[in-house]
């Protein structure tokens, strides 16, 4: 049901997230579903934004909710964003947590080795 | 007292006197008898000392004797002298009475004073007796002469009697006043069923009223089968030859029953006649009825029987005119309704009530078709059953007597298929069963032929409009900022085939446009062909160095070899997108009409000739050019816009024009389908096409959706493309879309937080330096939000936008905007 927006693999030992398209109000409930289901045991978690082509405040509920546990749970978690765009415009808007972003899988594939 | 002569044998006076042969009375003028002869006292049983000196005469006469002595005898005498041969009754001494005829002679003396009254009486018993003879003789005749005149009245109401129901009412009126019957009732014996049939009766309460099958061992069905006239004396007769009688004889206090059956056929023999029915009458008290009487009542039966044969065969008639009458109406009323829902539809309403009281058809086409009327449906199983017999076998089941159904199942066929069954319930008491099933029959023949029509029409129908929409669908360019199309096709109403009108829009080059709008002569699915050829042709014609004049000559050759195009009509046209030149032609259509930025609206009259393929017309193809300003709008239209019956086509030009001009600043999306709504009435009944080209894009963008969180997506994908073609930077464009959904949200989460049905209204406009979004809600405020998320959503709005305004005043508009400046 949510196949569309968000698919999930392995970016060496941790889990990969992959969000796409638009995320707002009508999905944004199912896709957090969808991501709590599938990352409940993994010990990293990489949160992929970069095809993101809109956010709004209900993708960023989301993904607030969704770090907050994870962190909780001691999962080391990094979100992927480009430089520019409409998923980065959103979040710096709202003042997300700037030391959880980073602009590439690499990198942040690197921060939690 | 005068000498008598001396009769030669002894002959004495005296005793001539007491035994004369007559009677001799004497008596004073007051009456009172005197003297009187022993014949008399014989004749009355009186003795001498009871009359002399006590009686008066008048005191021996009957009542009305004595009434009459007072009025005529006494005032007679007194004037007269003498009466002669009045007729009294004496009362004699046993109280019977001897009718006597009386002269009275009145003696006076010298001064002319009454002495005496003499009398004679003579005995007229068997003169009187003769006289009642007489009289009973003439009421035997007059008794005859009124059964005639009865009879009489009865033939001439029978042959005024149309119908069976007035025979039977005239004849049960005829025993009691021929007759003098107590009651009269009338059966009538229904051939195809097998069944006789109690119709009508002078007193429902006596005799047993149900129906009875011909064998039944009733007296009315036996005296039904042999045809003779029964008279059943008493109730003692009845008892031992028709017991079924007796019971309603005692109970009704009838002691003789005549049955008489009702024939028609030879008279004289009984061979060959037929009994339609039973005149049954009764009479309280045992009556005899007399030969006369006898042949007056056979005489009924057979005037009874013609009557009725006459009324059946009239009858007969009349209803195979009815029911000819029927088929050929129902015939014409389904030729009316091409469709096949309605003619399902009128078929039922025909049915019911005319001819039956319930019906239903079901038809196995499409989804399935149920039309059903009438009350009170029969057992649904039942039904279904007979209704898969039916369709199965693909025969007619008709009901048996008693049968639970109860109703009539036709299989419609057409083209050896069976579509259905047509299922109804006639009211019982038809007659002529037979005839019934052909008619049914026939009716079911036409209906099925009738629906199938109609089916196939719907086919027909069905696959020119796919076609028509798969061609009108087919992609039109857009995306690109320098121009936009709006396009609105409407069929025709009425129920009407699809016509041939259609609109394309095509790139020949990347800054070449061509739209093109043309009418196909002729309807339905030929026409639909035709108009997909036709485009297909244009497209191909079409190319850099060809231009509009050079086209339309290519589709004269094209017709040429594609007969059912000729005639068409085509306008048009093509933009060079970089300089707004346009270049245009018409064949045989109606003007383009524009409208410039500035200044009223043109219709564009260049470049005209004949349709395409036009023998007699002039088909030499030109084209004209103009430059069109920026802003500039283009309406291609076919005639179905402007013609209407009740308006002139130059009055139907200027209300396009005032009306294209009125909305001069509108959107352009659903532009074409305003203009139709306005000037084609709902019961157009040609199709229409409208095109119209925006040159340079449109300023504003206003789209209403509903409070469904689904269609943010929407909204945001038509603004982003209005965004795009009006050149917005990214950065700009990305913060008005999320601006806008989150304004847009929280109308839905909050202000119709109760309300899914609510609209959304939400305008978008570019000025000079700004974009301006004005999202608009008819909810309900609750006070300053509490709701953490929707906090968000505000703040990112008031983030993202340099301008935010709330006004509240009915519902909440959210009037947000941003400076195209770099932030």
């Amino acid at each position: 049901m949510t196949d569309q927006w968000v698919t999930f693999s392995n970016f060496g030992d941790a889990a990969l997230v992959r969000l796409t398209g638009e995320i707002d109000l009508a999905n944004a409930g199912d896709i957090g579903r969808a991501i709590v289901n599938r990352v409940n045991e993994a010990g990293k978690v990489l949160i992929d934004l970069t095809t993101v082509s809109f956010l709004d405040s209900a993708g960023v509920r989301l993904l607030d909710a969704l770090v907050g546990d994870l962190l909780v749970h001691g999962t080391r978690t990094r979100l992927v964003v480009g430089e520019r765009g409409a998923a980065r415009m959103t979040l710096q808007l709202c003042a997300f947590r700037e030391d959880i972003l980073t602009t590439d899988l690499e990198r942040a594939a690197a921060d939690l080795k | 007292m005068t000498q008598e002569l001396r009769l030669p044998w002894d002959d004495d006076p005296d005793d001539l006197y007491e035994h004369a042969p007559c009677g001799y009375l004497t008596t004073l003028p007051d009456g009172t008898i005197v003297k009187v002869n022993q014949t008399f006292l014989a004749w009355t049983g009186y003795t001498r000392g009871e009359l002399v000196g006590h009686r008066r005469f008048r005191d021996l006469l009957s009542s009305g004797g004595q009434i009459y002595h007072e009025t005529h005898y006494a005032p007679l005498l007194r004037m007269q002298d003498e009466v002669n041969e009045l007729a009294f009754d004496v009362v004699c001494s046993d109280k019977t009475t001897l009718p006597t005829l009386v002269n009275s002679v009145l003696a006076r003396g010298p001064a002319k004073e009454p002495r005496a009254i003499r009398t004679t009486v003579f005995n007229a018993t068997d003169r009187r007796s003769y006289e009642q003879e007489l009289l009973a003789a003439r009421k035997r005749a007059e008794d005859s002469e009124r059964r005639i005149q009865v009879l009489q009245q009865i033939v001439a109401d029978l042959a005024a009697a149309p119908t069976e129901a007035e025979v039977a009412e005239a004849v049960v009126r005829a025993p009691e006043p021929a007759f003098g019957a107590a009651s009269s009732s009338i059966y009538l014996v229904d051939a195809d069923r097998d069944l006789i049939i109690a119709v009508a009766s002078t007193d429902p309460t006596t005799g047993n009223w149900d129906d009875m099958p011909r064998s039944s061992k009733r007296a009315v069905a036996r005296v039904a089968e042999r045809g003779d006239l029964h008279v059943v004396g008493s109730v003692g007769e009845a008892r031992q030859h028709f017991p079924d009688l007796v019971d309603n004889m005692r109970r009704s206090g009838r002691n003789t029953v005549v049955l008489l059956p009702l024939t028609t056929g030879p008279t004289d023999e009984n061979t060959g006649t037929e009994t339609l029915g039973v005149l049954a009458f009764s009479f309280t008290g045992e009556r005899k009825l007399s030969d006369a009487e006898l042949r007056v009542v056979r005489l009924l039966g057979q005037q009874a029987g013609q009557a009725l044969d006459r009324a059946r065969l009239y009858d007969d008639g009349r209803r195979r005119e009815e029911r000819a009458a029927f088929l050929a109406e129902t015939t014409r009323c389904l030729d009316e309704m091409h469709r096949l829902n309605p003619r399902a539809r009128r078929l039922i309403d025909r049915v019911v009530p005319e001819i039956a009281d319930w019906a239903v058809l079901s038809l196995s086409i499409g989804n399935g078709i149920h039309e059903e009327a009438g009350g009170s449906p029969p057992d649904a199983d039942l039904l279904a059953q007979a209704q898969h017999r039916a369709t199965v076998a693909s025969v007619p089941s008709f009901p048996p007597p008693g049968d639970p159904l109860g109703c009539v199942v036709l299989p419609l066929t057409a083209r050896g298929r069976v579509l259905g069954t047509l299922s109804v319930r006639m009211a019982p008491d038809r007659r002529g069963a037979a005839a019934e099933r052909a008619f049914l029959i026939d009716l079911a023949d036409r209906a099925g032929l009738a629906l199938e029509n109609a089916r196939l029409y719907e086919q027909e129908r069905e696959t020119a409009r796919t076609l028509q929409r798969s061609l009108l669908a087919a992609d039109l360019p857009k995306g690109d900022i320098r121009f936009a199309v709006d396009t609105h096709y409407q069929a025709a109403g009425l129920d009407l085939e699809v016509g041939g009108d259609w609109f394309d829009a095509f790139l020949i080059n990347k800054d070449r446009l061509v739209v093109a709008v043309g009418d196909v002569v002729g309807r339905g699915i030929d026409a639909a062909t035709t108009m997909g050829q036709l485009r297909s042709a244009i497209r191909a014609l079409a190319g850099d160095a060809v231009g509009p004049a050079r086209l339309l000559q290519g589709l004269d050759r094209f017709v040429e070899r594609v007969e059912t195009a000729r005639m068409a009509t085509v306008a048009y046209a093509e933009v060079d997108l970089n300089t707004g030149e346009l270049t245009y032609a018409c064949a045989g259509h109606l003007p383009p009409l524009l409208q410039a930025p500035l200044g009223l609206p043109e219709f564009l009259l260049q470049a005209r000739s004949a349709p395409l393929g036009s023998r007699a017309g002039d088909t030499r193809r030109t084209e004209h050019r103009l430059r069109l300003p920026p802003g500039s709008r283009l309406l291609l239209y076919t005639d179905g816009l402007i013609e209407r019956r009740t308006r002139p086509i130059d009055q139907g030009f200027e209300v396009l024009s005032r009306e294209f001009a009125r909305r001069r600043d509108a959107p352009l999306p659903g532009l074409t389908a305003g203009l139709a709504d306005l000037l084609v009435g709902r019961d157009h009944a040609d199709d229409v096409c409208l095109l119209c080209l925006s040159l340079g894009s449109e300023e504003r963008i206003e789209r209403s959706l509903g409070a469904d969180r689904q269609q943010i997506a929407l909204l945001r994908a038509d603004l982003r493309a209005w965004l795009v073609a009006h050149g917005i930077e990214p950065e700009c464009r990305d913060a008005v879309l999320l601006a806008c959904s989150e304004a847009v949200a929280n109308a839905i989460e909050h202000g119709y937080r109760d309300d899914p049905f609510g609209v959304i209204d939400v305008v978008a406009t570019v000025t000079g330096d700004a974009v301006e979004v004005r999202v608009a809600d008819k909810g309900t405020w609750r006070g300053a939000s509490t709701d953490v998320a929707r906090g968000r959503g505000l703040q990112l709005i008031r983030e993202s936008m340099d301008q935010v305004l709330f006004d509240r005043s009915s519902g909440t508009t959210v009037i947000m905007r941003r400076s195209l400046e770099a932030q």
